[in-house]
């Protein structure tokens, strides 16, 4: 009975640690079979951001998409209008499931700026 | 000379950016509307022609008033219940799960008492 108490002392594992373990380590290949803690810590790896950007950009109808690179500008480089600018940019909430507020929806310029943006933004799914 | 041609270009940015956030919200209004992506399609380049047919406008006075002509019609075509994405504010997810703070941890012990 003393003994099974003291065993059972032993292995009591308080939940807390597994959580900030999950929620520090990098997200593993198999990261979809753990049970994460809370809802917002699946961060998205800066290749995949810049794969899905130059995605949606290169899928725009009015680009070439062989001149797309990561550090391109919608208006100088690629020749696009400023209303080509926010069609852009509405493909690139609709993709990563964002809402940009106005004002800064209208500064995001260049792939740089929305590869930036969508990486930092703890939402972006 | 310069100041009137810097203050003429501040104006006509402004102005740039002002046709940009009517762009916006006009085109996310056209989406709230015209579910379906094919109708969408077709309302987006119908919106789209009707905002390039005054793009070589030079007049500021005149651009100014077409601005405002587009904001009230903007504003008459609202959606009553627009799409909003879950966690922003307005949506359905917002402020409703927080985080939980760190260092707060849930011990389960399912009741074991500690004289078991």
């Amino acid at each position: 009975m003393a003994l099974r108490a003291v065993l059972l002392r032993q292995l009591r594992v308080p939940v807390q640690t597994l959580a900030l373990a999950s929620r520090k380590s990098q997200p593993w290949s198999f990261s979809s079979c753990i049970r994460l803690m809370s809802s917002h810590d699946d961060h998205l790896s800066k290749e995949q951001v810049i794969g899905r950007v130059l995605d949606v950009v290169k899928s725009f109808p009015k680009v070439d998409p062989s001149r797309v690179t990561p550090d391109v500008h919608f208006q100088k480089d690629l020749g696009l209008d400023s209303l080509d600018n926010v069609e852009i940019i509405m493909a690139i909430e609709e993709e990563f499931k964002l809402e940009i507020p106005d004002k800064e929806a209208v500064k995001i310029d260049s792939c740089n700026l929305a590869i930036e943006y969508v990486y930092n933004h703890p939402m972006a799914a | 000379m310069s100041v009137s041609t810097a203050a003429y270009f501040a104006r006509r940015a402004a102005q740039k950016e002002r046709v940009q956030i009517l762009y916006r919200r006009a085109l996310r209004d056209t989406l709230n509307w015209a579910v379906h992506r094919h109708l969408f399609y077709q309302d987006a380049s119908n919106l789209r022609e009707k905002f390039d047919a005054n793009n070589h406008v030079e007049d500021l006075d005149a651009i100014d008033r077409m601005i405002a002509e587009g904001e009230a019609r903007y504003n008459k075509w609202r959606h009553p219940d627009p799409y909003i994405v879950p966690w922003a504010p307005g949506g359905s997810k917002f402020t409703r799960n927080p985080t939980p703070p760190a260092g707060i941890e849930i011990l389960y012990d399912y009741g074991r008492e500690d004289n078991d």
